[in-house]
Formats: C-alpha cells, sequence, structure tokens
C-alpha cells in the first residue's frame, strides 16, 4: 500500500498546479464551514457573558429583544423611560439585592455614555462572575467626573485627569450638528477623567461612565432634546439645582436568592405605579438566538453548498486529469497493477487533498480568529468566547469535519471508478 | 431572474419580529401557557399560568352541569401536580406543595376580570438526588388537548434559560 501512497504523491506533485488549486478550494471551503460553527458558538459565549450577574432587567415596556439590546449591548434606543420613583421603590422591594440603574443617549467621539451610580462598580457582574476592576485611577464621586471603558480609553488615548466633553444624542447626528452649529455639544461642562476599567470582552469596554447627578446637570438648560436659546447654566452654578434624575431608561437587578426571580418578574410587569416590563436576560438572549436562527440556519447551508461546490471541482478536476492520464495508468497496467490498485491509487490521491484541505482549512480558520478576535472586542466590545481563539477544532466541529472527509472521499470515489473501467478497456494505444 | 425571498423584504419582518413584545403579564394567549421552573438546591419551583380556554374551552362561569364537571375535572388534574410534572426518576424527588387557582371553581370566588381568565398553579419538589436531575417532561399537552406550547423560563444552577414546550417536544432539558 506504501508504493501507492508514494505513487499517487509522485503523481499528484507532477500535476501540482491544477491539485493545488483544488486544495485550497477544499481548504476554503471547509474553513468557511467551521467558521461559522465557530462564529455563532464564539458570539453566544460572548453575549451571555455581558449578563451573567444580572438576575432581572427591568425597563419600560416594550419588546424584550429591545430592552435587552439597548441597556446591556446599547444596541439600538431606548423607546421610552422609567420614572426614578419606580427604579427607588425596585430597589426597595425586600427580595432585591442591588439595582443599577441605566441612562442612555449622550455620547462622547462615538462611544455611549452610561448615566449610573456607584453600584454599578459594585455589582456589575460579567463573565464568570467577575466585578469590574479599575486599571487606574477610582470610581466616579461626584459631577462631572468619567470613568473610562478600558476600550474607549486605548482609542483616544486619555489619561487619567484629562478633560472630555460629551455630545448629545448618537453619533453621527452630533457630528452633523457640530459641523454646523456646535449645537449638540455639552462644550460648557467638561468632565475630568478620574478612573479607567481592566478589560472586560464586554461593552462596558466601549462605554463612558458618569452619575446620574451628572448626566441631568448636563441637560439643566436643555428642552426638548436642544440647548434652550438664551439659556446658559455654567457648570459652577448647576449644584444649586435639584439634580436628582427624574427618569432612566432600564434597571438591572440582581436578587439576593435567585429564585424569587419569577416572583419578582410578576411584580414588575404588574407594576401600579407604571407599566414596566421585566425580562430575564438568559431567556431572552434565547429568543433573541430564536429570531436568528433562521439566518443561522441559511449560513450553514450557504457554508455546506460551498463545500459541495469545493468537492464538485476536486472531482471535476481529477476527472479531467484523467483523459492525460490514460497512458499513465495503461503504463502502470502493463507493468502489472492490477484494475484494483488504480482505483487505489486515484482513492488515495483524492483522500489526501481532501485531508490536506481540511488540515489547512483549519490552520486557515485559527489564523483568521486570531486576527479577528481583537478587533471584534474593540469594533462591539465582544470578546467572542472562548473556542474562538482555539487552534484546535471544538468539540462541536468534529461532526462538520468528519462529515466533510467522508463525503469527500465519497466524491473521490467517482473518478476511482472511472479509472477503473478505463484501465480495464484502454489499451497501451488509447485513441487520441 | 426573480428570487422568491430578497434579503431586503426579510428586513421588515426581523425588524416585526424584534419589536415584538415578549408575553408579559396580562397577555393571553388562547393554546398557549407559560411555565417557569427555578431549581435551587434540592427544590424545583414550577409555575404554571394558563388561559382558562386551554383547559376547559370557555372563560367565564360555568352554566350547566357539564361546564361544571369540565372545569371540576380540570381543577382535579392541576392538583395532581405528581401526574403533571415527571423530573428525572434518578433525582427522586417528590411533590411537597401544591397550590391551584382555578377561577369560577366551586367554593373560589372569582371577581371579574375581564374577557379572560387564567388558572394559576404552583408546585414544589425535593429532590434527594438534584445532581441527577437532567429533565422534567410533562403530560399537561396529554391532559390539556387545547394546549399547543408553553413558553418556558428556567432557572438553576446553570443560569438563566429560555424556550418552547410543545406537544412534540414536553420535556424541559438542561
Amino acid at each position: 500500500m506504501s508504493f501507492l501512497a508514494r505513487l499517487a504523491l509522485a503523481s499528484a506533485l507532477n500535476r501540482r498546479w491544477t491539485l493545488g488549486l483544488t486544495l485550497a478550494a477544499v481548504a476554503l471551503s471547509v474553513a468557511l464551514l467551521l467558521g461559522v460553527e465557530r462564529l455563532r458558538e464564539g458570539a453566544r459565549t460572548g453575549f451571555v457573558q455581558s449578563v451573567s450577574g444580572t438576575d432581572l432587567i427591568v425597563g419600560p415596556r416594550t419588546g424584550g429583544v429591545q430592552l435587552l439590546l439597548y441597556s446591556v449591548f446599547r444596541i439600538g434606543n431606548a423607546t421610552n423611560n422609567i420614572s426614578w420613583v419606580s427604579a427607588q421603590v425596585l430597589g426597595q422591594h425586600p427580595a432585591v439585592a442591588w439595582t443599577i440603574p441605566v441612562s442612555l443617549g449622550d455620547t462622547h467621539r462615538s462611544f455611549p455614555v452610561l448615566g449610573t451610580t456607584e453600584a454599578y462598580f459594585t455589582h456589575f457582574r460579567h463573565g464568570d462572575q467577575r466585578a469590574l476592576s479599575l486599571a487606574q485611577g477610582r470610581p466616579f464621586a461626584g459631577l462631572f467626573e468619567v470613568v473610562l471603558g478600558s476600550e474607549v480609553a486605548r482609542a483616544l488615548g486619555y489619561q487619567l485627569g484629562q478633560g472630555i466633553t460629551l455630545s448629545h444624542g448618537a453619533s453621527e447626528l452630533s457630528l452633523a450638528a457640530e459641523a454646523l452649529t456646535q449645537a449638540a455639544e455639552h462644550g460648557d461642562k467638561p468632565f475630568t477623567v478620574v478612573g479607567i476599567l481592566a478589560p472586560t470582552g464586554t461593552p462596558v469596554d466601549r462605554t463612558l461612565h458618569v452619575t446620574l447627578e451628572s448626566m441631568s446637570a448636563l441637560h439643566l438648560d436643555w428642552q426638548g432634546g436642544a440647548p434652550l436659546p438664551g439659556l446658559k447654566i455654567p457648570a459652577e452654578f448647576v449644584r444649586k439645582f435639584d439634580l436628582a434624575p427624574k427618569d432612566v431608561n432600564a434597571v438591572l437587578v440582581g436578587l439576593k436568592n435567585r429564585s424569587d426571580v419569577f416572583r419578582m418578574q410578576r411584580f414588575v410587569n404588574e407594576f401600579r405605579g407604571e407599566p414596566l416590563l421585566g425580562i430575564l436576560p438568559g431567556v431572552t438572549l434565547d429568543e433573541l438566538w430564536g429570531l436568528l436562527a433562521v439566518a443561522e440556519r441559511a449560513l450553514k447551508a450557504i457554508s455546506a453548498l460551498v463545500v459541495a461546490v469545493g468537492l464538485a471541482g476536486l472531482v471535476a478536476v481529477v476527472l479531467a486529469g484523467l483523459n492525460e492520464r490514460r497512458r499513465e495508468l495503461a503504463i502502470l497496467r502493463s507493468v502489472g497493477a492490477r484494475p484494483g490498485d488504480i482505483f487505489a491509487l486515484l482513492m488515495v490521491e483524492g483522500v489526501l487533498v481532501i485531508g490536506l484541505g481540511v488540515v489547512l482549512g483549519v490552520v486557515l480558520l485559527a489564523a483568521v480568529f486570531t486576527a479577528v478576535t481583537p478587533w471584534a472586542q474593540t469594533q462591539f466590545g465582544l470578546a467572542l468566547g472562548g473556542t474562538m481563539g482555539g487552534t484546535l477544532p471544538a468539540a462541536a466541529e468534529w461532526p462538520l469535519i468528519a462529515a466533510v472527509f467522508a463525503a469527500g472521499t465519497l466524491a473521490s470515489a467517482v473518478p476511482a471508478w472511472r479509472a477503473y473501467r478505463l484501465s480495464l478497456a484502454d489499451g497501451l494505444t488509447p485513441r487520441v | 431572474m426573480r428570487t422568491l425571498t430578497s434579503p431586503v423584504k426579510l428586513v421588515p419582518w426581523l425588524v416585526a419580529m424584534l419589536s415584538a413584545p415578549v408575553l408579559a403579564a396580562g397577555a393571553h394567549d388562547h393554546g398557549g401557557g407559560r411555565l417557569d421552573v427555578s431549581i435551587e438546591k434540592e427544590r424545583i419551583t414550577i409555575e404554571l399560568e394558563l388561559p382558562l380556554d386551554v383547559l376547559v374551552g370557555f372563560e367565564r362561569a360555568p352554566r350547566n352541569d357539564k361546564e361544571r364537571a369540565a372545569l371540576a375535572a380540570a381543577g382535579k388534574k392541576l392538583n395532581d401536580g405528581a401526574a403533571l410534572f415527571l423530573p428525572t426518576a434518578a433525582a427522586e424527588c417528590r411533590l411537597t406543595k401544591t397550590e391551584v387557582s382555578l377561577p369560577f371553581a366551586e367554593g373560589t370566588k372569582t371577581a371579574a376580570t375581564g374577557e379572560h381568565a387564567d388558572a394559576d398553579a404552583r408546585y414544589e419538589f425535593e429532590c434527594a438526588q438534584a445532581r441527577n436531575l437532567a429533565g422534567i417532561e410533562t403530560t399537561l399537552f396529554r391532559d390539556f388537548s387545547r394546549l399547543y406550547r408553553l413558553e418556558l423560563q428556567r432557572v438553576g444552577p446553570v443560569g438563566q434559560a429560555g424556550g418552547r414546550l410543545t406537544r412534540k417536544a414536553p420535556v424541559v432539558r438542561w
């Protein structure tokens, strides 16, 4: 058998360009197939890690998925607010251990600004129940102090003690407004960087954190989303005003006893003060994956088709090559090779290309993900999960690899069978 | 070439799906119910909410003996928690508490609650070998032929998860 392998290798080397291209096609299609699967898994782990410690998210009555996306992932917009009174009532419920208010809407150079309380630094959990830790400085303590997520500090090169100004509304809007009138800038009330958080691999990294009072102070002389003309309240006077927040976008809730979560959810959904919605982040994430399942299946089907195309290419190349190899195969027959040997020779060649293609595909994928993971983290604040950076295929990927290999072996049998038939029928002097 | 479903056409559909309100309190869905399962140490707590329509086919006070009998039968089934929910046998769970509130049933006073009525039930199981717990099967779909799906929320040692139980998949797994 080993001489067959050597023979196949030598013959393949002779046709290295066509086979090489086929090999590349197989490798790429394998990388795509596994990549789709890995991206899916990675995204799920990343999302789950961002909400690991929160039992319940309370917001205005809207879609559960929407509430989760904006309160945790800063994706999309809040359509409504909940009153600060309701948020405080929630915090005083006997089953509640802690609450973290979430107030969004302002940005700084396209990074979201989050208004919250000190509870954020003590109670927010990510990943495997890890608390936030400060790489430098301290949590905010008063007005006009800001704590940066690690990615904000890195991307903008900010240091402790630096002064920055926030913009009102979404980034694109404020950029346009900035160009026109500077109207949407909170330029009169600069913030000082007092702390920089350690990286978390969650959207926290892309967020600037300020107190709720700072958030109110910014908008004292604003009405209806724009500065009131003729009214300017300088930063040194805002302390004279009542800066207690009027409303927040959502409240993250941690419970003393996790199994109370359904009771608490009912309390929230039947809240008398105003219509509220309480969601279990884990449940809503599952709902989101359920919605995305259609797209996932489509992606999977497409990548499977790409593999099929790659294998078809392989078969086509080997089949086409058979014609020019009639002489080669006939000579082999004349020196004693049985038709079975010819069949085996072609099979070995096919399996070799498939095997090499799979290995190359896996290596390629590992390389791509190693390169892309930091980018995904900076762009979306999502550490794309554990398996992403791994070089070895995860457990879930082995069946896919096996399937590709089996399909490839089966496909290789087509030219092998044809050669087997030809070698029986063909003489030493083929009609050309 | 005309495509059957262009990606652009999918966009409004996706938006609609994303903005669909979740089944919050007060939501009432004929054919569907809600099932909340929480596991803490040895204790499983199951909370069930079913539209009365699923149980008996009407959502008002019973008008004749047949309807009264249907209501009584539904109450009897709901009260038999050990038959409705079957945790993995190896976990050695036993039912310790059952609370059923069935509107319009005899002996219960039901205030007029608008057009719909829901039955609520709460069951508690204690499991001697909680580590062996792999799932809980429900026979609700067999008992109530008008029930098509249960929206599931569960919390436990491995975190939160959601899902849907159906006639074909009547098991809570984790």
